[in-house]
């Protein structure tokens, strides 16, 4: 049998393998033709806009991330065994390795958003000029950008995972590096999308409704803030996202091993280490998946997304197989692992059911439109409903699935439910880089319109783009869904924590302050959804004023006399995003805090159960709901129920911009809020065990 | 340097116009190039510049029609805007422009040619010098006959300008029939004309007395239609593939809105 340093060191080198995977294909995506000097000069209004943004989102966080540093490595500098008696002595070395842990997460979830956002402004305008050769070629840019997001996320991940435990031997502080990861993603994602969805309304209700031009027309002064909001919202902040998850549920089940075989400290170990090594064996099976996803002549994109996930599937199946029977590990892992994945991905492909042009609920909401845009809303939000009981079928048969299989195996239920949230994410690699595909297809097609290329460019660039939008509706339901796991997961590592400080966690509504707590827990998802989707109106009707101004006072933008001054939205879309950010971190952080040290363990443990419910159930409204409406008014423009311009279209368009921050600023970041507040819960766990009022 | 006066006959609203701006010029300056409130959708034809009528006071606009004081074009002298299409001859009228609402200007040539007379329904939007929506299963050419030719018509016009709008599966199947990609308002209504077209013994029925004159360009079928008591003249519509094609930029603006 290996030692457990070996293990980690795989688990090192298996990430350092994704990251130089990721670096070779940067770099080979820059070498491909970066097109003529018009579009370039598109493609660097994109880029800049995008390097402005994060310069001062990261910037931002950078401070964020060192005040919190500083508090975690004083909080944590005391000995937080004897915390609360006179035995108390100072662990200094403890308190700097935890907030090393934190900041070091922070870096590495902000390098993956930085790297997969920086080739995802180099590749969209590579992708639009290889689109003037083949859609093969064009798939091939956007694609491997992609990858770069999806496997350097998860690279990093793994790097910064095994390397923590390699120093450390100690899974807790890694649940700082988790919590610094988590931290950085819940601003970036909100962040992201609040610019992203300022950006859009503003582009679509005064270009699109007030004056009349098409999307992605260069006449538009919000185009470029669209633009870079597509990078900033959906290639940093989902890339951010999925990897706070992806650690979140690592370092959970990480932590749920530590309780098991007490007494054989090595077959312990080698459960502490289990989750790493099926991250590992993820990251090999994306390395595979990825090199099987490409376009053949008359093939469909869609289809080569479709068949690399299934095959990175297949492998991920075959190898968590082969390292349950090498390794002597008890069956009852392997059918835990196998559950999450299988329910991560058809959890995914039912999210498309409902957001698919393909399917009922889409046509039926863009059919009911010719009555009005009320009858529109009522329509797609019964469907977001509806949408929520398959995802929540998923998660409960995933959970009970886990539980009772390792425990029928003799191996503790609750690290089973821990295993197949990172059998769930194990293949984050191979779905990131779907999920990132889809904004550099849809800036490929701004730039080749922008830029002036031909209709048969604009032609393969929109079947590149469909395909995204499916991509992007399957990671949404995979995100959330894995981080339902992931919370589940935390909540128990969260009473593992109090449990060995000498609480006995019973979560009885019969106790006030727990049902006190519940209450809590509930409101926070609603309470920071409307605080994020108040920030997309506020900041969106000071960029409607500013188009609108444009417009007004030079009548040669419409005219394509005069160039609009994209700049200033860009800049109004950053300040306002930066600006909205502060209401909703405090209440990520400090809200569990909070009922923490007043309610006390019990109460914070009834807080994460009402905000997991309540946070799951409203991101999948959301995010389906949203992509439905979305998807509505596009069926509605192919020439379906009047197409554009008729009643329906009309009603279809008020629906889709209602569903805007649904889908892209509340919904998504929802996921991110629970996992932050359940990693902070853990985190202070200790503390707040030894420090409670009630 | 000095720029030639060109005569437009603006169609919404109905005037003469002396410009200096070249037809795709004014098209765009029509549409959107103006800090007035006035922009949306034009459509104009071109008129022969030596054209001359006792109605018009056309020299004295041309005369007017100079440079600013920065030397830049003037874009627009009204002649007239009343009664305008009945004194335009149709031998005048070189060219029509749609333009859509965000200034994208798209020419069409007149033909000799009418369109083949087709069985089933009509629907017709008449653009100057009213402009109901109105359905008939009467072809272009009858239809034409019935409201400029027809003496016994109550309600008889000097010219007219219409274009022929497409009915879909409507046009053979008003009840029941797909609305597929008809972008028209209150369909049951328009279904409902269509139907009593069928069971009544008029030519022609109203759908809606005050429609706006401008219209989505993609509803267009055969083309649009002008006519006065010496003639008919048809400027066909372009298939679609042609206007991806050669037009993209008017094409995606015209299909979008």
């Amino acid at each position: 049998m290996l030692e457990p340093q070996v293990w980690a060191a795989v688990a090192l080198l298996a990430g350092l393998i994704s990251v130089g995977v990721a670096v070779w294909l940067y770099r080979w995506v820059q070498r491909q033709d970066p097109g003529s000097e018009r579009a370039q000069e598109v493609a660097s209004w994109i880029r800049e806009g995008a390097r402005t943004y994060l310069r001062r989102l990261y910037l931002t966080l950078t401070l964020v991330a060192l005040v919190m540093g500083l508090i975690i490595a004083i909080v944590f500098a005391f000995d937080i065994e004897h915390l609360g008696t006179e035995a108390v002595t100072l662990a200094p070395r403890r308190g700097f390795a935890m907030a090393t842990a934190f900041v070091a997460g922070a870096i590495c979830s902000a390098i993956a958003g930085y790297m997969g956002m920086s080739i995802a402004v180099e590749a969209n305008v590579r992708s639009a000029t290889a689109a003037q050769e083949s859609l093969r070629d064009a798939f091939q840019v956007a694609f491997y950008a992609g990858s770069v997001m999806g496997l350097a996320m998860v690279g990093l991940a793994v790097v910064g995972m095994s390397g923590i435990y390699m120093l450390t031997g100690d899974p807790e502080i890694i649940l700082g590096f988790s919590f610094g990861a988590s931290a950085l993603a819940l601003l970036a994602k909100a962040g992201g999308g609040i610019y992203t969805k300022t950006a859009d309304i503003a582009a679509d209700l005064v270009g699109k409704v007030e004056i009349g031009i098409p999307e992605d027309d260069p006449r538009n002064p919000a185009v470029v803030a669209d633009n870079v909001g597509d990078n900033v919202g959906d290639v940093a902040g989902m890339g951010a996202d999925v990897f706070d998850s992806y650690v979140a549920s690592t370092v959970a089940a990480m932590l749920l091993g530590t309780s098991l075989f007490i007494a054989d400290p090595a077959a312990q170990v080698r459960h502490v280490l289990f989750p790493l090594m099926l991250c590992s064996l993820g990251i090999l099976a994306s390395l595979v998946g990825i090199r099987f996803v490409r376009v053949d002549k008359g093939g469909s994109p869609g289809r080569a997304l479709n068949s690399g996930t299934i095959i990175t599937c297949g492998v991920f199946a075959v190898l968590a197989t082969a390292l349950v029977l090498a390794g002597g590990y008890n069956l009852g892992l392997l059918w835990a692992t196998l559950a999450g994945l299988v329910t991560g991905v058809v959890i995914g492909f039912t999210s498309d059911y409902y957001t698919s042009s393909r399917f009922r609920p889409v046509v039926e909401t863009a059919r009911v439109s010719g009555s009005g845009a009320a009858i529109n809303i009522i329509t797609g939000f019964s469907y977001g409903l509806v949408s929520i009981v398959p995802s929540i079928a998923g998660i409960v048969l995933a959970t009970l699935l886990s539980f009772y299989l390792t425990e029928l195996s003799g191996i503790s239920g609750v690290y089973g439910v821990g295993i197949s949230a990172v059998g769930m994410l194990s293949i984050s690699g191979m779905i990131v880089s779907s999920d990132a595909y889809g904004p550099i297809v849809d800036n490929a097609r701004g730039i080749a319109e922008m830029a002036g290329m031909s209709q048969d460019v604009i032609e393969t660039t929109d079947v590149l783009d469909a395909a995204g939008n499916t991509a992007k509706a399957i990671t949404k339901g995979f995100a959330i869904s894995a981080a339902a796991l992931t919370v589940l997961t935390l909540f128990a590592a969260y009473a593992e924590v109090v449990g060995a400080r000498g609480i006995d966690l019973v979560i009885s509504l019969r106790n006030p302050v727990v049902t006190a707590g519940v209450l809590l827990g509930s409101v926070a998802p609603p309470f920071f959804s409307a605080l994020t989707m108040l920030s997309v109106t506020d900041n969106a009707f000071d960029m409607i004023e500013e188009v609108r101004r444009q417009f007004e006072e030079r009548p040669g933008i419409l005219a394509g006399t005069v160039a609009p001054d994209y700049a200033a939205c860009v800049a109004l879309a950053a300040r306002g995003a930066l600006a909205s950010l502060v209401w909703p971190a405090f209440l990520a952080i400090a809200l569990p805090l909070l009922v923490g040290f007043v309610l006390g363990p019990e109460a914070l443990g009834g807080f994460l159960g009402g905000s997991i419910f309540t946070g799951v159930i409203f991101a999948l409204l959301m995010s389906n709901a949203g992509g439905l409406w979305d998807n509505a008014k596009k069926y509605i423009e192919s020439g379906h129920f009047g197409g554009s311009g008729s009643d329906a279209h009309k009603a279809g368009v008020v629906g889709d911009t209602v569903g805007d921050p649904f889908k892209d600023t509340a919904g998504p970041s929802l996921n991110t809020l629970i996992t932050v507040m359940s990693l902070a819960s853990s985190l202070f766990a200790p503390i707040i065990a030894a420090f409670h009022l009630f | 340097m000095s720029r030639d006066v060109h005569l437009y006959l603006s169609l919404i609203p109905e005037a003469l116009i002396a410009s200096m701006l070249t037809p795709e010029e004014f098209g765009i300056y029509y549409a959107v190039g103006t800090t007035k409130k006035a922009r949306g959708q034009a459509m104009f034809f071109e008129v022969d510049p030596d054209f001359r009528h006792d109605y018009f006071r056309i020299e004295e606009g041309i005369d007017r029609c100079v440079p600013h004081e920065d030397g830049s074009p003037k874009a627009s002298i009204y002649i007239s805007v009343y009664r305008v299409l009945e004194h335009v001859a149709l031998d005048a009228i070189k060219k029509l422009y749609l333009v859509t609402q965000d200034g994208r200007v798209l020419g069409l040539d007149p033909s000799d040619k009418l369109p083949e007379e087709t069985t089933g329904l009509h629907l017709y939007q008449e653009i100057a010098p009213v402009n109901p929506l109105v359905v008939s299963s009467l072809g272009p050419k009858p239809f034409y006959e019935l409201i400029v030719k027809n003496p016994n018509i109550l309600i008889r016009l000097p010219a007219i300008c219409f274009a022929q709008l497409r009915l879909g599966k409507l046009a053979e199947a008003p009840e029941h029939g797909n609305v597929g990609d008809l972008p028209y308002s209150r369909i049951e209504h328009l279904r409902q004309c269509l139907t009593e077209l069928s069971t009544k013994t008029v030519d022609a029925k109203m759908v809606n007395r005050t429609e706006p004159a401008t219209f989505p360009y993609r509803t267009i079928k055969s083309g649009i239609f002008v006519g006065n008591e010496a003639d008919l003249l048809l400027f066909p519509f372009p298939k679609v593939e042609d206007l991806r094609t050669n037009h993209y930029r008017w094409w995606r603006s015209a299909w979008s809105t």
